[in-house]
C-alpha cells in the first residue's frame, strides 16, 4: 500500500514554523494543483490545521515522491529554506501512514486530545483534494474510512464528551445545564482576548448567534466581532447589555472588578429575573463572587471550572487506550482489505476463466442430452455455478488470509502460474 | 395471566427505584438497562392487571365498566400514566434520575390505591356515563399533570441548587437545563389547567344529569371547592404571568406549582377522608344499590 505521509505538528515545529508553511483553503487548492502537475498519477490531500500541515500522497506504483521531494514542494511554495524546514517534518508509510491518519482523524494526535474540531478539518482537506480532483482510489478508500474510524472512536469511547479547556467545560458542562438552546439567547463578551476568541468558537458550535463584544479597546472588540461575526459594542453601553444578556463571557485584564454588587443590583431591575449564566474567566475577577448569590445568577469562575477540566483530563487519559485499541484494528482492517482488493484483478481472472470452461461445458453437455427440459436444465446450471463458487472459495479464502500479513505477491504468482492465468 | 397481582407491578418498580438510587453511590454501565427492564416489566404488568380488572368489571356488571370501576382502580390508573412518562422520559434521557422524583409517586398513589381508597365497584346508570367518563378522565389527567409539574419543579429547585452550591461540578448526576425543566413545568401546568376546566363543566354537567331522586351535590362541598380554587388558581398565575414577565421565570413559577401541588394533595385527601360528599358519601349512595349517577363521579379527585 503506497500510502505516504509528509508533515508537521505542534510537536516536530514551534508555533511560528507552522504559520509560515500553513495553508488557507485557497492556497490549498492552488498547492494541489501544482503538486498534482508537478507528480502526475500521485493522489494527494493537504491537510492543514493550526496543529499540523501535513501532505498525504498515493500512488498505484512506487512513484510516491519522497520526504525531500514533498519538503523541497512545500518549502517552494511558502518560499522557505528547505534546509531549515527538512528536520522539522516526520513521515510515515504504508499502514503506519493509514494509523497516522485514523489516530489524527480521531484526534488522539491532536494537542488537546478529543477536541472535536479535527474530524471536520480532515473532512474539509479531503473535500478540497475531491474538488481538486487530487484525491484517487486509494486516498478516497482512506480518507473516508478515517472519517467513519473518528465516529466510531467518539461513540465507543467517551473521549470527545469530555471537554478539557475551561472555555469549553464552561460552555459544555455548565452553559448547557442552565440553557437547553443558545440560538434565541444573548451573549455578551467582555474583553477581546484569545480567551474570548475560544469562548465565541465554542458557543458558535452550540448554536448561538446573538453575540456583542463590549472592550474598552473599541478597535479590539471590532477586529474580534469581525473574526467571529459577532457585533461590537462601546465600553459605556456594558449595563444595559448586561440587562438584556443571557450569557455573559468577561475576560478582561481589569485589576478591579468591573461589576460591583451594587451595579449589578441596579442593572437586575432590568431583568425580568431571565437566568443569567455569567463565566468569568478574568484573573483577577471581574464580577464580584458576592453577585453569585443574587436570584437567577449562576456565576462561575476559572477556578470552578478547572477543577472539571483536571478531572476530564484524568477521565480522557483512561479512555486512551481503548481509542488506540479501535485505531489498530481498523489499521490492520483497512491493510488487510486494501491488500485483499489489490489481488481483484487475479481472482477475476480466475474466475473468468472458469466461468467460460463452464459455460462451454454446459452447452455440450445441453446438446447432449436434448430432452431436458427448461427446468432440467436450470438445476444443471445451478449445480454447475454451485461447484465453480466451492472451487473457487479456497483460493479466495487463502488469499484473503494471506492479505492480513502482507501483500499476497507469492500466492497470487502461483496462482497465475498454476491456472495459466494470462496479465 | 391473570394471576397478576399489585405486589408484581409494585416490586418492579420498587428495585427499578432502588437502582435509581444507587445512582447517588456509584457509576455503572449495566444499571440503565437493568432499571429500564424492571420499569418495563411493571408497567406491563401493570397494564395486565388493568386490562383484567376492565375485563372482571364487565363479568360481573354485565356492561362494559370502563377504566373507573372503583376509587382504588382510579390511582392505580394514574399510577400507571405516571409510569408511562416514567419509562418515556427514561428512553430518551438515560442519564437523567427521572426516577428518583416520579417513582416515588408511582408507588405512592399504588400505596394509595391498595390501603385508602375504596376497592367497592361501582355501577352506572346511562344518561351519567358519558359525562362521568369525561370527568374522571379528565380530572385523572390533570392529577397526573399537576404531579408532572411538581416532579418537573422539584428538579428545577434541585438543578437550581446544584448549580448556585457548584454540586453539578462534583456531582455524577445529570439534570436537564433549567430552561427544559421550566418548560416541562409550564407545558403540564397548561395542561393541567384544560384538563382541570374539562373536569368542572363536565362536574356541574354530571350534576344536572343525576337521576330523578337522586340529591345534587352541593357547591360548597370541600372537594369542588378546592378543584375550583385550584383551577382559579393555576388560571391566576397564567394570567398573571403572561401579562408581566418575571413572573413566568425562574423559581418563582416553581413555587407556584407547588402551591398547585398542595391544592391537589387537599382535594385527594379530602375524598379519601370522608368530609365529602361528592364520591357517593353519605347521602349520594344512600339509594341502596350505590349504582347512582355519581358512581363514574364518585371515582373522580374533584
Amino acid at each position: 500500500m503506497n500510502v505516504h505521509v509528509v508533515g508537521c505538528n505542534h510537536r516536530s515545529a514551534s508555533i511560528a514554523v507552522r504559520e509560515r508553511l500553513a495553508f488557507s483553503t485557497e492556497q490549498a487548492r492552488t498547492a494541489l494543483r501544482e503538486f498534482r502537475d508537478r507528480f502526475p498519477g500521485v493522489e494527494a490531500v493537504l491537510l492543514s490545521t493550526c496543529n499540523r500541515i501535513e501532505f498525504y500522497t498515493a500512488a498505484e506504483t512506487d512513484s510516491s515522491p519522497s520526504l525531500e521531494q514533498v519538503a523541497g514542494f512545500l518549502a517552494r511554495f511558502h518560499g522557505q529554506d528547505l534546509k531549515e524546514i527538512l528536520p522539522l517534518l516526520y513521515e510515515y508509510h504504508g499502514d503506519a501512514a493509514i494509523r497516522h491518519l485514523f489516530s489524527v482523524a480521531s484526534s488522539l494526535d491532536s494537542m488537546v486530545v478529543g477536541e472535536p474540531q479535527i474530524p471536520f478539518q480532515v473532512k474539509q482537506a479531503y473535500q478540497v483534494a475531491v474538488e481538486s480532483q487530487t484525491a484517487g482510489p486509494l486516498l478516497h478508500t482512506a480518507f473516508q474510512t478515517a472519517l467513519k474510524v473518528a465516529r466510531r472512536v467518539a461513540s465507543e469511547t467517551t473521549i470527545q464528551q469530555r471537554r478539557v479547556s475551561i472555555p469549553s467545560v464552561a460552555v459544555s458542562d455548565f452553559a448547557r445545564q442552565i440553557f437547553e438552546r443558545f440560538d434565541d439567547k444573548r451573549v455578551l463578551v467582555i474583553g477581546a482576548g484569545e480567551m474570548a476568541e475560544e469562548t465565541i468558537r465554542y458557543l458558535r458550535a452550540e448554536g448561538a448567534g446573538d453575540i456583542t463584544i463590549v472592550n474598552r479597546s473599541a478597535e479590539r472588540a471590532k477586529e474580534l466581532a469581525h473574526r467571529t461575526g459577532g457585533r461590537p459594542l462601546a465600553w459605556e453601553a456594558l449595563p444595559q447589555a448586561l440587562a438584556t444578556a443571557d450569557v455573559v463571557v468577561s475576560t478582561t485584564g481589569a485589576e478591579e472588578p468591573i461589576m460591583t454588587v451594587q451595579r449589578f443590583a441596579e442593572i437586575e431591575a432590568l431583568r425580568d429575573q431571565r437566568p443569567l449564566f455569567i463565566l468569568d474567566l478574568a484573573v483577577p475577577r471581574d464580577f464580584d463572587p458576592a453577585i453569585a448569590d443574587r436570584p437567577e445568577v449562576y456565576l462561575y469562575s476559572v477556578d470552578d471550572l478547572r477543577e472539571v477540566c483536571e478531572r476530564n483530563r484524568a477521565e480522557r487519559d483512561k479512555e486512551l487506550p481503548k481509542a488506540r485499541k479501535i485505531i489498530d484494528e481498523e489499521t490492520l482492517r483497512f491493510a488487510a482489505d486494501w491488500r485483499h482488493r489489490a489481488t481483484g484483478a487475479v481472482i477475476q481472472q480466475l474466475r473468468a476463466d472458469w466461468e467460460s470452461i463452464k459455460e462451454e461445458e454446459l452447452r455440450r453437455l445441453f446438446q447432449r442430452l436434448s430432452q431436458l427440459d427448461e427446468r432440467g436444465r436450470e438445476e444443471v446450471r445451478q449445480s454447475f455455478h454451485r461447484l465453480l463458487n466451492k472451487l473457487l472459495h479456497p483460493p479466495m479464502e487463502s488469499l484473503r488470509d494471506e492479505a492480513r500479513h502482507g501483500f499476497p505477491q507469492a500466492l497470487l504468482d502461483a496462482l497465475s502460474k498454476l491456472f495459466q492465468l494470462k496479465d | 395471566m391473570s394471576g397478576v397481582s399489585i405486589i408484581c407491578f409494585a416490586a418492579s418498580y420498587a428495585v427499578a427505584l432502588a437502582l435509581e438510587l444507587t445512582r447517588l453511590l456509584f457509576r455503572s454501565g449495566v444499571r440503565g438497562a437493568i432499571m429500564l427492564a424492571f420499569g418495563v416489566a411493571g408497567l406491563f404488568a401493570h397494564t395486565l392487571y388493568l386490562f383484567y380488572r376492565v375485563v372482571e368489571s364487565y363479568q360481573s356488571a354485565g356492561a362494559l365498566g370502563g377504566p373507573f370501576a372503583s376509587q382504588k382502580e382510579w390511582y392505580l390508573i394514574a399510577a400507571w400514566l405516571l409510569a408511562i412518562i416514567y419509562l418515556y422520559l427514561t428512553c430518551y434521557h438515560a442519564k437523567v434520575p427521572f426516577g428518583l422524583f416520579l417513582l416515588p409517586l408511582v408507588l405512592g398513589l399504588i400505596g394509595v390505591g391498595v390501603f385508602v381508597a375504596d376497592p367497592r365497584p361501582m355501577g352506572r346508570e346511562p344518561a351519567s356515563a358519558v359525562w362521568g367518563l369525561v370527568h374522571g378522565t379528565s380530572l385523572l389527567l390533570a392529577t397526573v399533570a399537576v404531579l408532572v409539574a411538581f416532579v418537573a419543579g422539584l428538579m428545577y429547585l434541585g438543578q437550581d441548587w446544584r448549580l448556585k452550591t457548584k454540586a453539578a461540578i462534583s456531582s455524577g448526576l445529570r439534570f436537564p437545563s433549567l430552561e427544559r425543566l421550566q418548560q416541562l413545568n409550564s407545558r403540564s401546568l397548561v395542561i393541567a389547567l384544560i384538563m382541570l376546566g374539562v373536569g368542572i363543566l363536565s362536574g356541574v354537567a354530571l350534576n344536572f344529569t343525576r337521576s330523578p331522586g337522586q340529591p345534587p351535590l352541593p357547591w360548597n362541598d370541600p372537594v369542588v371547592l378546592v378543584t375550583i380554587s385550584m383551577f382559579v388558581w393555576l388560571l391566576l398565575t397564567g394570567v398573571v404571568g403572561a401579562a408581566y414577565r418575571p413572573a413566568r421565570k425562574g423559581r418563582r413559577v416553581i413555587y407556584f406549582t407547588l402551591v398547585s401541588f398542595v391544592f391537589l394533595v387537599i382535594a385527594l385527601w379530602s375524598v379519601l377522608s370522608n368530609m365529602t360528599q361528592h364520591l357517593g358519601r353519605g347521602g349520594w349512595r344512600s339509594g341502596g344499590t350505590g349504582r347512582t349517577a355519581g358512581v363514574v363521579h364518585r371515582l373522580s379527585i374533584g
